[in-house]
């Protein structure tokens, strides 16, 4: 296999707690905690786990908008972490991000014709008049009208600010997409749109797409690779196919159970979680999740689970995912 | 250039409100006719004309009364000069000959706000003629309080003016940089800022005004250094809200270094605060300068000023149109100045225009 566009090596991301008159510090928000997982070119990974585990963090790690505590991040084999701001600013032509909410990340003072010149301007590429033809193309690509460039983001509907969005993002031709819950916030049939967009793109551009939600039908539906965050860490990457079909960690048990199905007479076993997820400054001990799982056993609290490999193409951090593979089989 | 829908929005709600838009108009009209106060309030003529040649003192600057026929070399007094001219077509009148055709416009109130105007039979101040073209009476000085009314009105608009620019610009910039940077700069500003706003300002006007004599310019500078604070905290912490919205991430990700996300992005969306306080500081200062001019820390005299009136008319209360007129003035221009702050507060408020729908 060739070498992987972008290779995240135990990346960790602390947030600092302060408090007190000096503000000292007074413990850490474990927001990603010893995360790592690879992408290949025109290649999707799903990055799926409930809201604050850190997803997002990943994402906004990986483009360096947030420094990480340790691990590194390789881009086509380079060391993100070494880079000088001159060649970050090269890099960021191939790595782009599109957020989950448009009407904020878009700056609404500005037109879309302004919003979607300003890649070419940042990296100083062609004249006003080549910049202002460039910014039609994009919005004829994502499948708006030519004539929008005049107008502002508020005139739009969310779907089509999301479209916006995956313009700019595609502006500057970049080899790998970081999708922040780009799709969560619309309504089921425009998400249904969106996702085929930025399908096509995929497929047009050879993009590949770190696709962040929350919500693992979609994920299902546009990724290759599906890795499931808990708390800071992931806890079972697989296959698209195997972790729907036979997910071992309990965590991805209960998520796969959440997904609607289209039968309403169909019989299934929903998994309900008990209780919160703990807090990220003192997570728990040994596995993260053992204060919610149904299975734990005293060894889930002592010790961190290591990596197990079920399969080639799937990997689970769980102690117990061999009985629990047979208790289910019974 | 398009304007943004929303600002269209924010320009009707703040045209229906009717007294905020009028005060505007009425303020912008006044520093409009300001600007031309030389020719309305002055006591040199817009034109003569003068054995068939024209003149116009106005910005034509010195002329010698022998250049009029008069007998002195001193500045012409214009208004002598029109009864001079009046007398000579009487005199012609009377003789049967041809007048010289000499006539001259005199501008509607013919007094600088300099010049005395002493009498013979009485003691200033004068009260309210219209024989004498004192429309509003004499100070103690006799000289024209509508002409230092005007000429003081259009001093204070440019000292509240000028130091709103210099405060913003400063309190802008470091509000701005304190809140896009944070972490120990802010830290070490914000208490940089309450120490040095605890420095009582007043005695330090006195302490300066006692060693020099304070100028326009001084001035200024004086209340820039113990003034640019106010702005900051409002920067700073709209830079803090907006340096947190993705837009800003989206830019970086896109590689737009730091003056230009301050620049394109931050400034222009933290736009209404800084519009919405504009009248406010507007109104600060010229209350600012009437202090200071009225306490006698502020522009030295003769400089028509409306705290010096306010001084001279509380002090002598038995002419009551010096008081009457400087207070009555005050009250308007301060209102109004007051009512366009709130139309635009009340335009600019974002109840009325959420973002999310």
């Amino acid at each position: 296999m060739s070498a992987p566009l972008l290779e995240v090596r135990n990346l960790t991301k602390f947030f600092p707690v302060r408090a007190g008159v000096f503000l000292r510090k007074v413990g850490d928000v474990h927001a990603v905690d010893d995360v790592s997982f690879t992408l290949h070119r025109g290649e999707t990974l799903g990055l799926v786990g409930e809201s604050g585990c850190g997803k997002s963090t990943v994402g906004k790690t990986i483009l360096n908008l947030l420094r990480p505590t340790a691990g590194q991040v390789l881009f086509e084999g380079r060391d993100l972490g070494t880079l000088s701001h001159a060649e970050w600013r090269a890099v960021r032509r191939d790595i782009q991000i599109v957020f989950q909410d448009p009407m904020e990340s878009l700056n609404a003072r500005h037109t879309v014709g302004q919003i979607l010149e300003e890649p070419f301007v940042i990296h100083k590429l062609g004249t006003p008049e080549e910049r202002n033809i460039w910014a039609r193309d994009l919005l004829e690509r994502v499948g708006l009208p030519r004539s929008a460039v005049s107008r502002f983001p508020h005139e739009f509907s969310g779907g089509q600010r999301q479209r916006i969005g995956i313009a700019r993002a595609i502006a500057l031709k970049p080899k790998l997409i970081i999708c922040d819950e780009a799709v969560s916030a619309l309504d089921v049939s425009v998400r249904a749109q969106i996702v085929n967009l930025l399908l096509e793109l995929q497929h047009d551009m050879e993009l590949a797409l770190l696709f962040i939600a929350h919500d693992l039908s979609v994920v299902r539906h546009v990724s290759n690779e599906v890795a499931v965050m808990y708390l800071g860490r992931i806890v079972e990457r697989a296959s698209s196919n195997e972790i729907y079909d036979q997910p071992c960690h309990p965590y991805t048990r209960a998520l796969v159970s959440a997904i609607p199905l289209p039968d309403p007479g169909r019989e299934r076993d929903r998994i309900v979680l008990e209780g919160d997820v703990p807090s990220p400054i003192e997570p728990p001990s040994g596995c993260r999740f053992h204060t919610r799982c149904a299975h734990a056993e005293r060894v889930c609290a002592e010790k961190t689970p290591e990596w197990e490999t079920v399969t080639p193409w799937q990997q689970v951090a769980c102690h117990r995912w061999r009985e629990l593979r047979g208790e289910i089989q019974d | 250039m398009r304007l943004r829908p929303q600002t269209v929005k924010q320009w009707r709600r703040f045209r229906s409100i009717r007294r905020g838009y009028w005060s505007l108009l009425v303020i912008g009209a006044l520093l409009a006719l300001t600007l031309v106060a030389e020719l309305l309030v002055n006591s040199r003529a817009i034109v003569v004309s003068y054995e068939g040649s024209y003149y116009f003192p106005t910005y034509a600057g010195f002329m010698p009364g022998r250049q009029f026929g008069l007998d002195y070399d001193y500045e012409t007094n214009y208004r002598e000069l029109a009864a001079h001219f009046a007398e000579q077509r009487e005199a012609a009148d009377a003789s049967g000959t041809q007048a010289p055709g000499n006539w001259l416009i005199l501008p509607p109130v013919p007094y600088n706000p300099f010049e005395t105007d002493f009498r013979d039979d009485a003691f200033p101040p004068y009260p309210p003629s219209l024989s004498t073209q004192h429309y509003l009476g004499t100070d103690v000085a006799g000289r024209d309080i509508l002409a230092r009314l005007v000429y003081g009105f259009r001093l204070a608009m440019a000292f509240a003016v000028i130091l709103l620019l210099c405060n913003y610009i400063v309190g802008i910039a470091v509000g701005c940089a304190m809140g896009f940077w944070g972490g120990a700069f802010d830290l070490v500003f914000q208490r940089l800022i309450e120490i040095w706003s605890n420095v009582p300002f007043l005695y330090v006007i006195m302490i300066v005004a006692s060693v020099i004599v304070p100028n326009f310019w001084t001035l200024i500078g004086i209340m820039v250094v113990f003034g640019w604070m106010a702005m900051t905290w409002y920067m700073r912490t709209s830079t803090y809200k907006e340096k947190a919205r993705e837009y800003v991430d989206a830019a970086r990700a896109l590689g737009a270094s730091s003056p230009r996300i301050v620049f394109r992005h931050i400034l222009p969306n933290t736009i209404s605060i800084i519009v919405t306080f504009i009248p406010f500081s507007v109104a600060t200062g010229v209350t600012a300068l009437t202090a200071l001019d009225y306490l006698g820390f502020g522009l030295p005299p003769p400089t028509p000023s409306w705290g010096e009136l306010l001084a001279q008319g509380t002090a002598n209360l038995q002419s009551p149109w010096i008081v009457t007129s400087v207070v009555v003035a005050m009250t308007l221009v301060l209102l109004m100045v007051a009512y366009v702050g709130e139309a635009i507060r009340e335009a600019f408020d974002p109840k009325q225009f959420t973002f999310y729908e």
